[in-house]
């Protein structure tokens, strides 16, 4: 296998040979800056390279020119490489992906907008639309995004996922990253003490208040996934081939796969309302096999429910 | 590294320049770097080589060298090579980039080596970038090349063996799908999750079918999971005051929303889907309530009095 390096450096010299060919008289600085050059020296190296290579016969007549001239890059003997080469299916579903996200998500400027058009006219067949990114920003992400850079604290009224206890907290917002289609906001919570990630979703209000904070040098890695833990409720269940899907959306250990296509599963999680919600969900399709605090919290999360619309007989004589 | 560099310059000046196919034994004694090989070692670099070329795309394709197919030869088409100038300036491509250091799809940025096909970019300056991870990965790559080349895409899904004519591809809810009809269908327009499908790969043979004239690819895949069907029924749902916010944010296009005076809403929703719709609400707890169609709340009452 070929380093990821030296395919970099191949790409980026098939791309700066029909760039300066095209644009003569291009200074040093500029192809530096353009093409990412760290240093003189590291373009000096791809110039002197290609200065060796060329056609069949290898004489003076067949390499390439390659070289710096009184701070000039100058480029020829070359004109097989005039055009640049085309984009593999992977960086052009990159560019184009890349771009429609910013967009959808409403960061993106008018000059995006419009390159990402004359990208699609040459990159995608017909009139067609066969490439969409959907990843809508919730309300609060720029205001986050702001507090950030600022070094604002802010105070936000946040419900938690798995409880469905509201709370308010002062948090020292690190970042605001999205992660497959949802948003979340990093950040020092002063309530725990620690780093807390917050889906914005779920942030129903903040307010920037005026003090200011220092933040962190290098902020963690923001980490999404649950993280079980030795304080967490378990549970052993039993899902039927219809509830398979909870495997891909829940971090659970698959035990056993059964012959008629029932998957047995160890959940946990930091509450036990959050496998109840499951359960209650999956109706026939999971079992419980194991866990008395899951247990619990599902019969009466049934109770709850059950209770609200024996009060009210609401629907029966509406349509 | 500079080895490889330079013979890999090397041979594509000689591919782009020969105008017919080569083979690799006048590969071998023509272009410099291969010469003193003896032929193991020769194949083993000059496969490598082939590969890294690829990998960058360039479309080295197998050819016979004459009429009679006897023997096959190497050649890149100089239409195919290069890259169809989109006309960028140097604003567009610095916005590109910065947007292309923005997302990630399975961690990695994706599209940064093609900000220099391009032209390359000033470095962008100024702003916390913000970042967005859409998953995905290297399946990703195989399953647009289906849609722009017009190739079978074959893959398993849900226990069977299938071969989708994939008409296009959009990232939605977190996930990325593959839109398009199976072999033998065509009318019957499915998005199928390419997490979930298993041993996805193009087929060889370009241009294998049409895409229906107009597709909009994000058409096919509903912006909440209950809108995925037919015929919707509209639901009528109340949430408390405490959840109304939250259930505001999540009820998708085409729902109708009352407040009350007490914070509390009424919002009549599309349900195409009973299942994802009913689970959705189970997340509210006993903050919510169906109050019509009468049947759908009888078998929300039912799902949640659990199984007998």
């Amino acid at each position: 296998m070929t380093s990821p390096r030296t395919r970099r450096r191949l790409t980026r010299i098939l791309s700066m040979l029909p760039w300066v060919m095209a644009n003569p008289g291009a200074s040093v600085e500029e192809v530096l800056e353009r093409f990412g050059y760290r240093h003189r020296r590291e373009l000096v190296d791809d110039l002197n390279t290609v200065f060796v290579c060329g056609l069949p016969g290898y004489g003076p007549g067949d390499l390439m020119e390659a070289y710096v001239d009184d701070d000039v890059v100058v480029v020829a003997m070359a004109d097989y490489f005039a055009r640049p080469l085309r984009l593999t299916a992977h960086e052009a579903l990159g560019l184009l992906a890349s771009g429609r996200a910013l967009l959808s998500a409403g960061q993106g400027s008018e000059t995006l907008a419009r390159a990402v058009e004359k990208l699609e006219a040459v990159l995608l067949p017909d009139d067609a639309e066969p490439l969409a990114v959907d990843l809508p920003e919730p309300p609060l992400v720029e205001v986050f995004r702001r507090a950030a850079a600022e070094g604002r604290v802010v105070r936000i009224e946040h419900v938690s996922g798995a409880t469905g206890r509201l709370t308010s907290r002062d948090v020292e917002p690190w970042s605001v990253f999205s992660t497959l289609g949802n948003w979340y906001l990093s950040a020092h919570c002063r309530r725990a003490g620690a780093e807390r990630v917050f889906r914005i979703d779920r942030i129903r209000a903040a307010e920037v208040l005026d003090e200011r904070f220092e933040p962190p040098e290098e902020p963690p890695t923001p980490e999404v996934r649950y993280t079980p833990s030795a304080d967490d409720v378990r549970a052993t269940i039993r899902l039927g081939p219809e509830a398979a899907w909870v495997v891909d959306y829940y971090p659970v250990d698959v035990v056993a796969t059964e012959e008629d296509g029932a998957t047995v599963i160890r959940f946990s999680a930091s509450d036990p309302k959050v496998a109840a919600r499951l359960l209650v969900r999956l109706g026939a399709s999971a079992t419980l096999l194991d866990g008395d605090e899951v247990a619990a919290a599902t019969e009466e999360l049934r109770r709850a429910i059950l209770r609200r619309y024996r009060t009210s007989s609401e629907g029966s004589s509406d349509e | 590294m500079r080895n490889v560099i330079e013979r890999a310059l090397n041979l594509l000046a000689f591919l782009l320049t020969a105008e017919r196919p080569v083979t690799a034994e006048e590969i071998r004694h023509t272009v410099a770097g291969y010469g003193q090989e003896d032929d193991a070692a020769f194949r083993r670099m000059f496969e490598r080589d082939k590969d890294l070329l690829r990998g960058l795309g360039v479309p080295i394709e197998v050819r016979p060298t004459d009429a009679w197919e006897v023997e096959m030869g190497y050649v890149v088409p100089e239409e195919d090579y290069a890259l169809e100038d989109p006309g960028l300036t140097d604003d567009e491509r610095a916005a590109l980039a910065l947007a292309v250091q923005a997302v990630r799809f399975g961690g990695q940025p994706a599209g940064v080596d093609a900000i220099f096909k391009l032209g390359g970019a000033a470095p962008p300056g100024g702003g916390e970038p913000l970042t967005a991870e859409l998953g995905g990965g290297s399946v990703l790559g195989e399953a647009y090349r289906g849609v722009v080349e017009h190739r079978i895409l074959r893959f398993e899904y849900r226990g069977r063996r299938r071969r989708v004519r994939p008409y296009g591809i959009v990232h939605r809810h977190g996930h990325w799908y593959v839109v398009g009809a199976e072999v033998g269908a065509p009318e019957v327009v499915k998005a199928f999750r390419l997490d979930r499908a298993g041993g996805l790969a193009a087929e060889d043979e370009a241009g294998a079918f049409t895409v229906p004239a107009g597709f909009r690819a994000a058409d096919h895949v509903p912006e909440v999971p209950w809108q995925m069907g037919e015929e919707p029924t509209r639901a009528k749902v109340r949430f408390d005051p405490e959840v109304a916010w939250l259930a505001r944010r999540q009820l998708g296009p085409g729902a109708r929303v009352v407040e009350a005076e007490d914070g509390s809403i009424e919002a009549e929703v599309p349900v195409a889907a009973e299942a994802p719709f009913l689970g959705w609400l189970v997340g509210f707890e006993d903050r919510a309530e169906i109050l019509a169609p009468a049947d759908l709340r009888r078998r929300f009452v039912e799902l949640v009095a659990g199984p007998r």
